[in-house]
């Protein structure tokens, strides 16, 4: 088997036996999802960073215990859950980065002016973004980071069917948001 | 079916459509979208809705460059915690895997305890002089087997590191375990009752040892 048709299982068998060459290879496979998923979670590049960088070592000091019952890449993802909550609630002040800001719509425009300054794949993207961050994050997870109900579910540690509700809320948000801004899509 | 009944079935969904796109849906969930997908007309087009959810997402999320610089920071920080990586051909096979086993915490590394054990043992036999020698598989069993013992249990946070080197410190060997509970028989290089005494308490005042139980004592019965 190369390195390139390894099982992400197998790699962390093999950090298990201290093999830095397998952890440098999951870090390749998966930093950068880890890292926009925290991004996207906090709102700060730079908690992202310090965050995707911990859950790797934490991948090479608890590789020995991974018993495989979830995916690695469910399990990393609940690992910077877990992480990026942890720094959040350090932090106490509900701190936003320049960049986060930037993301935040801007109010001068009303949401049908900004819409008609951009297509409707722009529009779908604000509306995304401006969703609230626990609809927001099954949106990511299930359309970007390709968990299924149950994982999303393990990574949030939620019931599966809390994952379905916040699906349904989110999505019906969308159809709102685009239908207000003149995109009726039928739903809801 | 009523108009709500139909609506609560579209709503379901609408639910499941992200999850059929991203490949993961299974079972009766999978059968009942397909089932929509192939009867309802208006399925299409709420699947081309999803896949526009599904690209604008993948747009927002990919607007986010991580550091170039990510992986050597990485790296270095693994360096940091366990040590620069050794090269192979400076160091033994055995001292490879003991420092694979070190930097691995005392909670998780039990099984990795045995097998290392195993190494040991058919590489050096220690006596109570603490000398190390050459020797004999089966003779070495011999001894060992005679030697006065204590099976202590360490603290799962007890790093192997320092457990190693209280051990080193002492004149103790591991020359069995760990059970299932996680207990090792520790070699005590004691002559007599009153030496095994003094070590078994030495060991038992260590922050490291969860539990210490008498084993087998010097022959003079102190």
């Amino acid at each position: 088997m190369t390195a390139a048709t390894e099982t992400d299982r197998a790699l962390v068998d093999r950090v298990a036996k201290g093999d830095r060459a397998a952890v440098r290879l999951l870090f390749m496979r998966h930093h950068a999802r880890i890292y926009r998923f925290v991004a996207r979670q906090t709102g700060s590049e730079m908690m992202a960073d310090d965050i995707a960088n911990e859950v790797f070592l934490e991948l090479w000091r608890q590789a020995p215990g991974f018993e495989g019952r979830s995916e690695v890449s469910t399990w990393l993802l609940g690992i910077a859950r877990f992480k990026a909550l942890s720094l959040l609630r350090k932090k106490k002040e509900d701190w936003i980065d320049d960049e986060a800001a930037a993301a935040v719509p801007d109010s001068a425009d009303t949401p049908e002016v900004a819409t008609m300054k951009e297509d409707k794949g722009a529009a779908l993207r604000r509306f995304i973004d401006a969703l609230p961050q626990e609809h927001r994050i099954v949106i990511d997870l299930a359309y970007y980071q390709g968990q299924s109900v149950t994982e999303i579910g393990e990574v949030l540690d939620i019931p599966v069917a809390t994952v379905k509700t916040r699906m349904f809320y989110a999505r019906k948000k969308l159809g709102e948001a685009l239908k207000a801004a003149g995109y009726d899509r039928g739903w809801p | 079916m009523s108009a709500a009944e139909k609506m609560s079935r579209r709503d379901e969904m609408e639910t499941l459509l992200p999850f059929y796109l991203n490949g993961s849906l299974e079972g009766s969930d999978l059968e009942a979208i397909e089932e929509w997908l192939a009867s309802d007309p208006a399925a299409l087009a709420a699947l081309g809705e999803a896949e526009a959810e599904f690209s604008s997402t993948a747009a927002a999320n990919e607007t986010i460059r991580p550091p170039a610089d990510a992986l050597s920071r990485f790296a270095r920080a693994l360096d940091a915690e366990v040590g620069p990586a050794r090269k192979p051909a400076g160091s033994s096979w055995l001292a490879q895997a003991w420092g694979r086993f070190m930097a691995v915490p005392a909670g998780v590394a039990w099984a990795a305890a045995a097998a290392l054990l195993a190494l040991v043992m058919v590489q050096s036999l220690v006596q109570p002089g603490g000398q190390s020698h050459d020797f004999e598989i089966a003779g070495a069993q011999d001894d060992l087997a005679k030697m006065p013992f204590a099976l202590v249990k360490f603290k799962p946070e007890a790093k192997m590191a320092d457990i190693a080197g209280f051990l080193d410190a002492n004149k103790l060997k591991i020359i069995g375990g760990p059970t299932a509970d996680g207990v090792f028989r520790l070699a005590i290089p004691a002559t007599t009752a009153a030496d095994y005494e003094r070590l078994r308490g030495l060991i038992a005042a260590q922050p490291l040892a969860e539990t210490v139980i008498e084993g087998r004592k010097p022959a003079d019965g102190g």
